[in-house]
């Protein structure tokens, strides 16, 4: 195959052994160990590529320079650390040590090849506080280093069994080469990222159409006017560890879609696909974090809007901003485009932006919770501010695959099948 | 005495019912014409109602309102605001609840 460059400027990796035969060879005799989603899920994002150019699970020096430096060993930029942590019962029971080769096993199939370089510990506070400015338990990414088991498992990874991808998910689930396909497959010179966890209302719409004009910019206009654009925009849908509360992926993924299907958006200009990946929150870190797997997924640009990636007060509305000003020209192949909320102005009578309009004392601004707050009663919201078939998409997700609510409930987390299974090699 | 509403969204048909019991006026738009019903609670009610409502929350940071209530529950209050042509209907929402 051949090579492909991702972030860094390096060889997108891509670590997998897609013979049967060749991998039950290669896993012959080897020790299994059980992992859970979120490992399997980092396992699938390593081998596939989404976090190149890395390997497999960082060992300490990378975690290292991650936290203390916002780089890599050999100076490749990269904000949040790729763990494999284990309790000492764990390394004890499976008497796991370096130099170590083990099958990764999840819901009892193989899944993947480690080769354990290293088994260390780590402060985790200290990483807490350097990754995420803070080692309070309510930011959720800080709980999760905080509650990492004892020790961490370095080493490279192989993936011997393909995840298969439930409905409605699979064709959304793209590889950073199948997406590198289709956008040669579209004529696209200029890809810029819509990163998302919610069903879209008209404000996402604009952020989208903000962002793509600016992507754009001085290209020629010529073959978008002849129906074939050159600049794409890509609905990268995130999919991963959910709260209560939250829009379930399947009314997230299927709405989405749904702008391009009814005309929204053109077919020629809008794509949709879901990257797997337990949200951090870690803010400007995480805006770093998410340009890095878009770049390896072969786009150029990324929209970035207020409060990317954040949760609660920990960050700055713009931190993830000015993060980008603060990396060393070139060492991102992607191009921030920065964007400011949109909002409903009744004396214009349309959406428009805050950084344009001048009726700001009657600007109506769009809310997480308003919308949710629309959607639960059951409203169908006016065209301007929620796309009616939208409406009825999330309504539909919700009775097929919400039990009932397009919001995450216990139930959801208790009965929803996994995004993905793995099944016997 | 500070309130702190539940949000009740009103469509054409709601609409309608509030002009019949006379409280159209209390219906505020808030989004692109989209309108709701604020329905009042006291400090004390708030903590009931989030109480009976697990999945209930107030919503500190942007709407300063009791948000995620389900679209039944809300949907009894509106209609308890019309049979009593009256948003102050809270304590006997609750007081229906706790009885059952």
């Amino acid at each position: 195959m051949a090579s492909i460059i991702g972030h860094g400027g390096k060889d997108l990796v891509e670590r997998i052994v897609s013979n049967k035969e060749e991998a039950k060879k290669k896993i012959r005799g080897l020790k299994e160990l059980p992992v859970n989603r979120q490992l399997a899920t980092e396992t699938i994002s390593i081998a596939y590529g989404f976090f190149s150019p890395l390997e497999g699970f960082m060992k300490r020096g990378e975690v290292d320079s991650t936290c203390k430096r916002m780089i890599l060993a050999d100076g490749t930029v990269w904000s949040i650390p790729i763990v494999f942590d284990a309790s000492n019962q764990e390394v004890a029971d499976y008497n796991l040590k370096e130099g170590d080769t083990v099958l990764l096993s999840f819901n009892s199939n193989p899944l993947a090849i480690f080769e354990i370089e290293e088994v260390f510990t780590y402060n985790k506070a200290e990483m807490a506080q350097d990754v995420y400015g803070t080692k309070d338990e309510k930011h959720p990414g800080a709980k999760r280093t905080l509650t990492y088991k004892d020790k961490f498992l370095g080493g490279k990874i192989t993936l011997v069994n393909l995840p298969k991808v439930r409905e409605p998910f699979t064709p959304y689930f793209l590889t950073p080469r199948e997406h590198r396909e289709r956008f040669k497959e579209k004529g696209w010179e200029r890809i810029v990222a819509h990163q998302t966890r919610n069903v879209p209302h008209t404000g996402h719409e604009w952020l989208m159409k903000h962002a793509w004009m600016a992507t754009h910019g001085e290209l020629s206009m010529e073959e978008t006017e002849g129906g074939k654009a050159i600049t794409g925009i890509l609905v990268n849908c995130i999919t991963g560890e959910k709260r209560v509360g939250d829009y379930i992926d399947e009314a997230m993924v299927l709405a989405q879609e749904g702008l391009r299907k009814y005309g929204y958006f053109r077919d020629d200009i809008h794509m949709v696909s879901l990257t797997f990946w337990d949200m951090r929150y870690a803010g400007p870190k995480e805006a770093i974090h998410h340009a890095i797997i878009r770049t390896n997924l072969g786009l150029t640009h990324h929209m970035f809007g207020r409060d990317h990636a954040g949760v609660g007060t920990y960050y700055h509305p713009y931190e993830a901003h000015r993060i980008f000003k603060k990396i060393p020209e070139g060492s991102l192949r992607i191009t921030p485009i920065f964007v400011l909320e949109w909002l409903y102005c009744p004396v214009c009578g349309e959406v428009t932006s805050i950084g344009l309009c001048g009726h700001k004392d009657k600007h109506q601004p769009y809310s997480g919770t308003l919308i949710r707050s629309i959607i639960m009663d059951g409203i169908k919201p006016t065209l301007l501010i929620f796309r009616p078939e939208i409406f009825d998409i999330v309504a539909e997700s919700a009775e097929k695959y919400g039990f009932g609510s397009p919001f995450v409930t216990n139930e959801y987390l208790e009965k929803a099948p996994p995004a993905f299974t793995v099944e016997p090699l | 005495m500070a309130t702190y509403p539940i949000n009740i969204w009103i469509n054409e048909e709601r609409f309608e019912k509030l002009q019949k019991a006379g409280l159209a006026d209390m219906a505020i738009e808030v989004l692109a014409g989209m309108k709701v019903l604020p329905v009042p609670t006291t400090e004390k009610q708030k903590d009931e109602v989030l109480k009976l409502f697990p999945t209930a929350k107030f919503d500190t940071a942007t709407t300063k309102s009791i948000e995620l209530l389900p679209r039944k529950v809300k949907d009894k209050i509106f209609d308890l605001v019309i049979l009593k042509k009256s948003l102050n209907v809270m304590d006997e929402f609750i007081g229906s609840y706790l009885k059952k």
